[in-house]
């Protein structure tokens, strides 16, 4: 069979980061293609390039033998080409049948009730699924809103359905559902890319698989001749004289955080560990294993539902970030822009946000020579390069703005500091002084939790790894036996496996 | 050695002012006189006042719209409380009119802050409502100059000092006074500090434990409060309160805000720089009744055009200062 979408040696780079480099894939008609690939390979970047979100730097790619460009979205679902993703995009307000013929253009203005929702009703059956094309999508659950973007991509005669982790939201029940709609689109000659975090479900569904690690094309196999370990060794193979010294442990053994049965209904559950002054404990696992979920609970943002909190041995109650600074608790957000810098704001001020009282005398009074000494002294210490102290912190590379958030909770003095993604983004030189300043503060005695999607990160830094999936601790592992084979096996591991373990 | 963006701003602005003075001056034969200062000093002070109170609730990523009414309001019911007792100590009087001023702010600041419903809409509502009770009020007895204390009045035009011509009143050095206590208020208090930061960004504000409601809450009271303080000045100034008192003050408040400096999108901003955004919307507002080439008519045109091009200045440059976007591709 002649492929329908041919990519060939497609790269895309962002900034200084190639996110794709000379990729290529082939999708044929009536065959369902699994990708697989770590956090960060480069899945997103490919869908992107495919669907028009993205253009392509260099590399070709082919639709039915013919080369193409896609400007936008549109060009590409003229071509044939869809995606539907984990969160449905889909319209709240209006109905099934209006959500599926929302991108038909050339049809009159005058809209037929009767028909249109006659036409709805024929493309939701030929999924196979029965659904009133008259509801109001905001009241479909996340497994119906999906059925109509896949329903919406095919009245637009699509040949290429790309369904990034669909699976990752739905109960057991939907999946099969989920599973019966994407074999009846393969039978009716679609391409299905499917992409899932879930290996089990590639040896259930899929014809072919490919491997993708760090941007690149690792390999092409029919799904009879692989084995999960397999896939697991291509996705994490690394280079190994790539990965970060480790150096000796600070732990001191005193328990500082002790955790049991902390849980908050439908997010995560039987959530329980420790940390001990000057340890380092990482949270490994695949995105949307819940472990920021664990980070905010602790730091009381999202408090836990149910469960015990002793801090040094005393049982505490976080409901506030407010609380949690109190006893101690420091949270550097991974999403710096999002919820961590004031970026209109300078420097200054942006470091001393979280300890306000300490710097305010009578009536609130605040004393900015000793503001600007202390943010001195931690631009001096963490190394903070900035023209001067006052500038928008939004103006500092990634790097820069890590160590202003660092700076602004290591002010606090914690006891407790829970680093959500410490070096996301940011270049290597930069990492490896985070890295350093991380080390010093365990050597100080700091309790630190890493929440860590970066495994090389993971392993260079951690005294204890604990592995999340679907919002449960699966295993733990001491840092030094640690390799990035079992904590991956671990993070996707199937459900049987899983009892196993825990 | 780079002058920081508020100076630059400030800077910036002070020349604009003088080359709008400029301008005039080679339009308009005898521009230049004590008189000008005089009549503008005067009005000044009244709008800078609206204009501070705005610019606490424009750096909270919120709007007043109801200062307006606000100030019609604090105007109309001081001067009919000093009807009724004539004897009241006159330093109570603008005390008076800032508890009403700010008991009009925090019923926006409750709607707003407590109940999370968008100040856009809540302020255009009470516009409308603080508005109609004034009408309402007012239907049987008037406020006219002479059945007020004559004290008020004279205090209008009771000068501070005279330096040759030029009369600096005695309200104008209030107002001076009140922006300044607002900008060391924002500037080197921790209370102060909160505004920016929950208008710079909530979230961060949340997780460094500060009470974003409670700052917002307290941003309408002090609009409400200043703008009652107008009122009081509105009222010695003009003596005659009709329903009208206050109408269109929104509109430069706003303007003088964001002339001034401050991001509209919150976070940011400088109250000497409304203070001056604030004169030279009223140097132009007054010049232009006296320029023979343009109606004055167009007035309200000019206010709107330098409100535009202030924003789309301010927005061009902020987009550029965050312009960078986080390294690194998807996933």
């Amino acid at each position: 069979m002649p492929p329908v979408l041919d990519m060939r040696d497609v790269s895309k780079s962002f900034g200084g980061t190639m996110a794709l480099s000379s990729f290529s894939l082939q999708l044929e008609p009536g065959r369902i293609h699994a990708l697989v690939g770590e956090n960060g390979a480069g899945k997103s970047t490919l869908i992107k390039v495919m669907t028009g979100i993205h253009q392509a730097d260099t590399g070709e790619i082919l639709v039915n033998g013919q080369p193409v460009t896609f400007r936008g979205t549109a060009d590409a679902q003229r071509a044939g080409i869809a995606a539907i993703y984990q969160e449905p995009m889909v319209f709240p307000d209006l109905s099934v049948a209006e959500n599926i013929f929302i991108s038909h253009q050339n049809r009159t203005q005058l809209i037929n009730w009767a028909a249109l929702n006659d036409e709805a009703a024929a493309m939701i059956a030929r999924l196979g699924v029965t659904l009133d094309p008259r509801r109001a999508a905001a009241e479909l659950t996340l497994a119906e809103q999906q059925t109509v973007e896949i329903a919406r991509a095919i009245s637009l005669n699509v040949r290429v359905l790309v369904m990034d982790e669909p699976s990752a939201s739905l109960s057991d029940h939907e999946v099969q559902r989920l599973f019966g709609i994407a074999r009846s689109l393969r039978d009716q000659g679609v391409a299905v890319l499917y992409i899932s975090h879930r290996l089990e479900e590639i040896f259930a569904l899929a014809d072919t698989v490919t491997v993708m690690r760090d941007g690149r094309h690792i390999s092409t196999n029919p799904v009879e001749k692989v084995t999960q370990g397999s896939m697991i060794a291509e996705m994490v193979g690394r280079d190994m004289t790539n990965r970060f010294a480790r150096e000796t442990s600070n732990d001191t053994g005193q328990v500082l955080l002790n955790v049991s049965d902390m849980a908050r209904t439908g997010v995560f559950r039987d959530v329980s560990f420790s940390v001990n002054k000057g340890e380092i404990v990482c949270f490994s696992g695949l995105v949307g294993a819940r472990r920021t979920d664990v980070g905010l609970a602790l730091f009381g943002v999202q408090p836990a539902d149910s469960g015990r909190i002793e801090i040094a041995g005393q049982p505490v109650t976080i409901k506030t970030p407010a609380q949690a600074q109190a006893l101690g608790i420091a949270y550097v957000s991974e999403d710096r822009r999002k919820l961590g810098l004031a970026l209109t704001e300078g420097i200054t001020p942006n470091i001393t946000l979280a300890m306000l009282p300490k710097y305010s005398g009578p009536f609130g009074w605040l004393d900015r020579l000793r503001e600007l000494a202390d943010a001195q002294g931690f631009r001096d210490r963490l190394n903070i390069k900035a023209a001067n102290l006052s500038i928008p912190v939004g103006t500092l590379s990634g790097g820069n703005q890590q160590k202003v958030m660092l700076a602004k909770w290591l002010n606090t003095r914690p006891r407790l500091l829970i680093v959500d993604e410490p070096t996301r983004g940011i270049d290597v030189g930069a990492k490896a002084e985070v890295h350093q300043i991380l080390r010093a503060l365990a050597a100080d005695g700091v309790a630190i939790i890493i929440i860590s999607s970066d495994l090389p990160e993971v392993l260079a830094l951690a005294d204890r790894i604990l592995v999340m999936r679907e919002g449960r601790i699966v295993g733990a592992f001491a840092g030094e036996d640690a390799t990035d084979e079992a904590v991956m096996s671990l993070a996707v591991a199937a459900p049987a496996a899983l009892v196993q373990v825990a | 050695m780079r002058v920081p963006i508020a100076t630059l701003r400030i800077l910036v602005l002070l020349g604009v002012f003088a080359a709008t003075v400029l301008f005039f001056a080679s339009q308009i034969d005898g521009y230049l006189n004590a008189r000008l200062f005089n009549r503008i000093s005067g009005s000044v002070a009244v709008i800078a006042l609206i204009a501070v109170g705005q610019a606490f609730v424009v750096l909270t990523r919120n709007i007043d719209l109801s200062i307006g009414s606000i100030v019609g309001c604090t105007a109309y019911f001081t001067g009919g409380i000093l009807i009724a007792w004539p004897d009241m100590p006159p330093a109570l009087v603008p005390l008076l009119a800032m508890a009403i001023g700010a008991s009009f702010g925090a019923l926006n600041g409750l709607l707003v802050a407590r109940f999370q419903l968008p100040s856009i809409i809540v302020t255009l509502a009470t516009l409308a409502i603080f508005r109609s009770i004034l009408v309402q009020s007012s239907d049987g007895s008037s406020i006219t100059t002479d059945r007020l204390p004559l004290w008020l009045t004279e205090f209008a035009t009771r000068n501070a000092l005279t330096l040759g011509d030029l009369q600096i009143r005695w309200i104008v050095v209030v107002s001076i006074l009140v922006v300044l206590a607002a900008h060391v208020f924002l500037t080197r208090f921790r209370a102060g500090r909160t505004f920016f930061a929950v208008g710079s960004n909530p979230d961060a504000a949340a997780f460094a434990g500060l009470n974003a409601a409670r700052t917002i809450f307290l941003a309408f009271v002090i609009s409400g409060a200043l703008a009652g303080l107008a009122g009081f000045m509105f009222l010695a100034r003009f003596g005659n309160i009709t329903v009208v008192a206050g109408l269109g003050l929104e509109l430069k408040s706003v303007g003088a805000v964001v002339v001034g400096g401050v991001n509209i999108f919150g976070g940011s901003g400088n109250v000497l720089g409304v203070l001056i955004g604030a004169a030279l919307i009223d140097l132009i507002d007054t010049s232009l009744v006296r320029w023979d080439l343009v109606s004055e008519f167009w007035r309200e045109a000019v206010l709107g055009l330098l409100i535009l091009l202030a924003v789309a200045v301010d927005t061009t440059v902020m987009r550029r200062i965050l312009r960078r976007k986080p390294a690194g591709g998807g996933q």
